[in-house]
């Protein structure tokens, strides 16, 4: 099925996470100074606001450090609900939101702050694979 | 009257562009604002020696936030005046009162305008049409509104500290009880509203899910509202036929823009903002008498109420449950109803204001305690906005003339 939710419109510093995301790579920025990735991408590390940044790629897991159950979405998510959106502690550091997945949205007693997350990409559109997070194992 | 004092009170001490100025696209690729306005600050930084994290105050054109954000920063002054090309001299104006005043030693005013890399689009000033990179990095998600990533603070804050969502409902429990008491209160009663009235903390937990684990019930109304307030000096201010409300302590702050770049999910800036309105005052928490505080939902209210220091941390929720912050308590809150049960128009802070001053200056209905034009036994009042996603904060305390 064709990929029907929204897209996120690209800018102009962030290609070399799309081209990773291409190939199933999560590649996110790291500054040369300070050694510190961040998310989202920067023009300047905003940690040591050294501008001398690099892309590497990173491990793809995390753990998870929050979540909530949206019972009521707009556009094409509305006919997901409900459904689990979450922020994810990057194992290299810094964070990322998405949308997660191997849970159960109607149980979310069951869904444990901490477990083991793992990034998988989805095709939206030729230039597009859009992140979105696992839960593969126990806190 | 003009102020002879702030001549010479602050000086500029460099002035630099960005590296690429006029038609980047001629000698590479096209240049966003944001890198303009980075590339700009970057170079006074190195220009001036003063690193980028000692600048306190930031001033832009709409920007100030995302730049802020960008950087890493967490300023003591912010401003985004925006109005067209004189917009930097008016900055400069307002950061000469700042230093003057003591607020912050170090302003940057920042300028960054794709005027011609993006012509032609619409957005902000002429670089619009442009892609915040912060924004890029959520839209997938189908989170819109402010319920949907509240909702993510909620989760943390019970994870952290044990709590849970039944703690938060008493918030609006007790701020429904205030409601009542308030006529001009959409949930005053069921005459005004088929839901007003006295609530439960049963009917809080039982009504419609709208981002688990915040039912209905933990989120504020949707409502028109204007207000105004008028500020003046002390001379003023004391020949007037109305009571003056006198500011005692000020300070603002910001975490983050975008939540994801929320550090700590159960804490805000309130507790930055806070420490520099209790610095100015020279009062503790332990001297504050009742709170206006902010509160778009349950889990808003009570994590600022521990960052006010009003309860310890993970504690905040005590002040309702307990009955502190309910008519007749020791430290009331909320006394209009709040955003939850009074009005929330969208942007909140003005309602707290035309409260705080309500109860101050003795020109609100007669209350439980039995003094003329108030609802609460308080000579003074902290009162925290609360902006975007859990993300900026203005506390003010303000005193009573009679105090
Ligand atoms: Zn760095």
């Amino acid at each position: 099925m064709a990929y029907d939710k929204p897209i996120p419109r690209k800018g102009q510093h962030t290609k070399p996470f799309w081209d990773g995301a291409k190939e199933g790579k999560l590649v996110i920025p790291r500054c040369k100074e300070c050694n510190r990735v961040h998310w989202y991408p920067r023009l300047i590390c905003p940690y040591c606001h050294s501008m001398d940044l690099e892309w590497i790629e990173a491990s793809g897991e995390g753990w998870l450090y929050t979540f909530a159950v949206q019972h009521r979405a707009f556009g094409p998510w509305a006919a997901e609900v409900p459904y689990v959106t979450a922020f994810i502690d990057l194992k290299e550091g810094d964070r990322m939101m998405t949308v997660l997945r191997g849970v159960d949205a109607n149980k979310p007693e069951d869904i444990k702050i901490g477990s083991l997350v793992k990034v998988e990409f989805e095709k939206a559109d030729e230039d597009t694979y859009i992140p979105f997070w696992r839960v593969v194992g126990d806190v | 009257m003009a102020r002879a004092d702030l001549s010479y009170a602050a000086a500029i001490v460099g002035a630099c562009e960005s590296n690429e100025i006029g038609y980047p696209e001629e000698r590479g690729p096209k240049v966003t604002s944001l890198q303009h306005h980075i590339e700009a600050i970057k170079n006074v930084s190195d220009y001036t020696g003063i690193p980028i994290s000692d600048i306190e105050g930031v001033f832009s054109a709409g920007w100030s936030s995302e730049l802020c954000e960008h950087l890493g920063l967490r300023p003591k002054y912010i401003d985004t005046t925006a109005v067209g090309g004189c917009s930097f001299q008016i900055h400069c104006h307002h950061a000469l009162a700042a230093i003057y005043a003591g607020i912050i030693d170090i302003a940057v005013v920042s300028h960054g305008e794709a005027g011609w890399s993006y012509r032609g689009q619409t957005g902000r000033g002429g670089g619009g049409g442009e892609v915040s990179p912060g924004y890029e990095a959520t839209a997938a998600y189908g989170t819109f509104g402010a319920p949907s990533q509240y909702s993510h603070a909620m989760v943390r804050h019970n994870h952290k500290y044990g709590t849970s969502p039944e703690d938060f409902a008493h918030i609006s429990v007790v701020t429904r009880e205030w409601a009542t008491l308030n006529p001009r209160a959409l949930m005053f009663s069921k005459d005004t509203n088929p839901f007003g009235g006295p609530i439960t903390v049963e009917d809080v937990m039982n009504a419609r899910v709208i981002s688990w684990p915040l039912t209905l019930f933990h989120c504020c109304l949707v409502t028109d509202h204007g207000g105004a307030v008028i500020l003046t000096n002390p001379d003023i201010a004391r020949s007037l036929k109305s009571n003056p409300v006198w500011i005692r302590g000020a300070g603002e702050s910001m975490g983050h823009s975008n939540m994801v770049e929320m550090a700590d999910f159960t804490a805000t800036s309130a507790q930055h903002s806070a420490r520099t309105a209790y610095a100015m005052a020279g009062l503790s928490a332990a001297d504050i008498e009742m709170a206006m505080i902010y509160d778009s939902f349950t889990i808003t209210a009570g994590m600022t109420a521990e960052m006010l220091g009003l309860a310890p941390r993970g504690k905040g929720y005590t002040l309702w449950k307990e009955g502190h912050a309910a008519p007749g308590g020791r430290l009331p809150i909320n006394t209009n109803g709040g955003g939850l049960s009074f009005n929330h128009s969208g942007m909140y802070g003005m309602q707290l204001l035309v409260e705080a001053y309500r109860q101050m200056s003795r020109t609100a209905e007669d209350g439980v305690n039995g003094i003329e034009g108030k609802q609460v036994d308080a000579s003074n009042c902290i009162v925290n906005g609360t902006g975007g996603t859990l993300s900026t904060t203005g506390t003010l305390i303000l005193e009573a003339d009679d105090a």
